[in-house]
């Protein structure tokens, strides 16, 4: 479908709080407002310059109804066109791609946020689940990613230890990552089982934070920024409810997504991408996710560990840092960083990023967008 | 850039509590008979939105997420836009950007709320500030009343004028097959009715249902290949608006005037009372058609209360506004803003029946949700 006059969408500006397990500090509002302000500083788009304001959060979590309505204000949406996408920010940036690319808007923002700290993060999960079958069984998401991780680990050959290398990785990557709170894990409880065979060391650690990235088309990008991240690629898809009715050990809908934003790309393949950033919500699943990405051969995906790639989640990812409802926008964040080459990623040579966001219970939702500079 | 037509629609029957079906089966009702109208198969569809109600209404987290196996959308890209009382034509925004941005060309959306099966009010009240406006905050009733009462003493929005509004769409849903609120009133019962929450008595306020609407979209070509008779999206607009009650005014809605200016610019529409045929506008107090009336430059501020003593209104007038009877027939939150864009669909292409307006060519469509504070406008006609 894409043709060469399309309207080509650049990331021009981001910016990501603090991610930490809670901000007891801060409301809604401020984490908001100071990724807005952040996003668009340097780039000389004022918020009256902004066209349009997608946005990503959840009511269950904020414990408030149609939520975006008490921050419009802090994410600069007064009297402007906006809309909530109820899922990962990664989403909401689809969206706002393809409201550039239609025009005739020409700056839009993206903004995704999560508290978790402030809520029940099980029960968000579990309530996901339709009441009928799934959810008087007991199901929760932690059961569900050691149903998953058994049938994994047993067709791949792996035991429960060899996931230490997966977590071990991200948590010394993100210890590594100032954007990231992220103490060196300690303790009895950090390798205490939870569902088996996974440990608590295997599961995401959901964090309070938000994330906001300026997109602009062509035109203004090249005025804005000397190093315009383009948006090459997005593409999204989404698997069955009844996990039951799913692959047991692969995500067939994360491949999906994939061959939709390479198709978009022009890409044949997704093997040259210098960074990859991915979202999961346990090692196996970070594990599966490569593999449907085609960034490793199926079962394999461990072997980018135990060879200590340096493409794979250089931020430490979304097992140290889950915000829920922005992990894949802070991954965009992370990727965007490195590839126009801000702060103290000036020296880096990146030129292309794959980057992946999930969301619904048990991995359900995949979404992809592949990220190009000059 | 590709035009985009809406080349299929369908509503489940509404109900005050349908116990035959769960949420999924609901969507699945109007989808089914979405498709049937475009003659299309799920294989036919590249996306999916879902919009709904605030997902606390039924207690579901996500339901987006269950709907997929009852809808067939597995490895599809399926997304849900949530936004108050107005989500079903956020939805329908969301779904013509994906068209018009290369994304996608058939795209179906679904609304839906099943109210029967949670705290409709309850929820509705979180939606106030946790620390400066839960105390005094009542479900959606109470600034709807003051807002009302502001423009009682501003505009002459009288109690007399709002419940003709309420005996005109209680009049329109009769010939509605989808409506199940079937009631005709008098305006003398309406102002008789039990106060609420003064101004709004009872009867000046819309059911509480289940329901579900489902509206596909398509580009250009498409739309001509599926059907001899698509419904042209000439404009569409949502826009939104700081909660800051202090700032904002009570007499217009701001943000519905910027979204009507943007449609009506996309359009070409310079004359709104006269370019269009017909209008459904979702008013979910009598006194909102009221109010909507001079936001969407009907007729001049101050003029609501004549034009709808004027009769021009009315089914048989030059402007029909919600001949379906709009939410006073039937009132499923989350799906209410589709069923108006599809009830205007369905006018502008001789599907709508009995309520049929006759020769509609141009329909207007109004919807809104959050605090008052979200506001859409869109455009849909027989002409291309």
């Amino acid at each position: 479908m894409a043709s060469t006059t399309q309207r080509r969408v650049a990331v021009v500006g981001s910016a990501q709080t603090l991610l930490a397990d809670e901000r007891p500090d801060l409301q809604h509002v401020d984490l908001i407002t100071e990724v807005v302000t952040r996003a668009l500083k340097g780039t000389g788009i004022r918020v009256e310059d902004i066209d349009f304001v997608i946005d990503s959060g959840s009511d269950f979590l904020d414990g408030r109804s149609i939520s975006n309505c008490g921050f419009l204000g802090a994410m600069a949406a007064h009297h402007k066109e906006e809309s909530r996408v109820e899922e990962d920010g990664l989403w909401a940036l689809s969206y706002a791609v393809n409201k550039l690319t239609a025009g005739p808007a020409s700056i839009g923002l993206v903004i995704g946020y999560s508290k978790p700290s402030e809520g029940d993060v099980d029960a968000f999960w579990s309530g996901m689940l339709e009441p009928f079958l799934q959810r008087p069984v007991g199901l929760t998401h932690e059961t569900a990613a050691g149903l998953y991780a058994q049938s994994y680990l047993a067709t791949a050959g792996l035991n429960a230890d060899d996931l230490d290398v997966v977590s071990d990785s991200a948590w010394r990557k993100a210890a590594a990552n100032p954007r990231v709170c992220a103490p060196t894990p300690s303790g009895d409880d950090w390798r205490s089982a939870v569902a088996s065979p996974l440990r608590r060391s295997d599961y995401a650690r959901p964090v309070d934070g938000a994330v906001a990235i300026l997109l602009a088309i062509e035109e203004v990008a090249e005025q804005t920024t000397e190093s315009p991240v383009w948006v090459t690629g997005v593409g999204s898809a989404i698997d069955q409810h009844f996990l039951a009715g799913r692959e047991p050990d692969t995500l067939p809908a994360a491949g999906y997504a994939l061959r939709s934003a390479l198709r978009m790309a022009g890409l044949a393949s997704a093997a040259d991408f210098d960074i990859v950033e991915v979202s999961a919500t346990s090692t196996v699943g970070e594990l599966m996710v490569l593999e449907a990405l085609d960034v490793a051969e199926p079962y394999k995906a461990i072997e980018l560990y135990r060879s200590d790639d340096p493409r794979i989640n250089p931020s430490g990812g979304a097992l140290p840092a889950d915000v829920i409802m922005a992990t894949g926008l802070a991954r965009l964040h992370e990727s965007v960083l490195r590839l126009a080459r801000r702060g103290e990623h000036h020296d880096n040579t990146a030129r292309t990023a794959l980057v992946h966001g999930t969301g619904g219970f048990a991995m359900q939702n995949h979404c992809v967008v592949t990220l190009e500079v000059a | 850039m590709t035009k985009v037509a809406i080349v299929g629609t369908g509503q489940t029957a509404h109900a005050r509590r349908r116990t035959d079906v769960s949420q999924a089966g609901l969507a699945r009702e109007a989808v089914v008979e979405a498709l049937l109208d475009a003659n299309l198969t799920m294989d036919d569809i590249d996306s999916v939105v879902v919009a709904s109600g605030p997902a606390m209404f039924g207690a579901v987290n996500q339901p987006e997420k269950w709907l997929v196996d009852a809808l067939g959308a597995r490895y599809k890209p399926v997304v849900r836009i949530t936004s108050g009382g107005g989500t079903g034509l956020a939805g329908a925004l969301a779904a013509i950007n994906q068209i018009k941005g290369g994304s996608a060309r058939r795209v179906l959306v679904v609304a839906y709320d099943k109210l029967s099966e949670g705290a409709l009010q309850a929820s509705i009240s979180t939606l106030y500030d946790p620390f400066w406006g839960r105390e005094f905050a009542v479900g959606i009733m109470g600034f709807s009343a003051a807002y009302w009462h502001a423009r009682m003493q501003r505009l002459g929005h009288t109690e007399e004028a709002a419940a003709l509004v309420a005996v005109k769409n209680r009049k329109n849903a009769m010939l509605n097959p989808k409506a199940h609120v079937k009631r005709e009133v008098t305006v003398e019962e309406v102002l008789a009715s039990r106060p609420l929450c003064w101004p709004i008595k009872v009867l000046d306020v819309p059911p509480i249902s289940d329901g579900a609407c489902a509206v596909i979209f398509s580009g250009e070509a498409d739309a001509e290949a599926i059907t001899d008779r698509p419904a042209w999206v000439h404009g569409m607009s949502y826009w939104g608006e700081a909660d800051n009650g202090p700032d904002r005014s009570m007499i217009q809605s701001e943000p519905l005037q910027l979204a009507a200016a943007k449609v009506y610019k996309d359009a070409g529409i310079t004359n709104p009372f006269r370019q269009f045929d017909v209008a459904e506008l979702q008013e979910p107090y009598t006194c909102f058609e009221l109010s909507y009336y001079e936001g969407l430059g009907l007729c001049p501020e101050g003029g609501a209360a004549e034009l709808i003593a004027s009769g021009e209104t009315e089914l048989t007038g030059s402007l029909p506004v919600n001949p379906s009877g709009g939410c006073m027939g039937a009132n499923p939150i989350g799906a209410t803003a589709l069923i108006r864009l599809a009830e205007a669909a369905m006018q502008v292409t001789g599907k709508a029946g009995d309520h049929q307006v006759k020769d509609a060519q141009r329909a207007l469509v109004q919807a809104g949700g959050g605090w008052a504070n979200l506001r859409g406008v869109a455009v849909v006609g027989a002409e291309k």
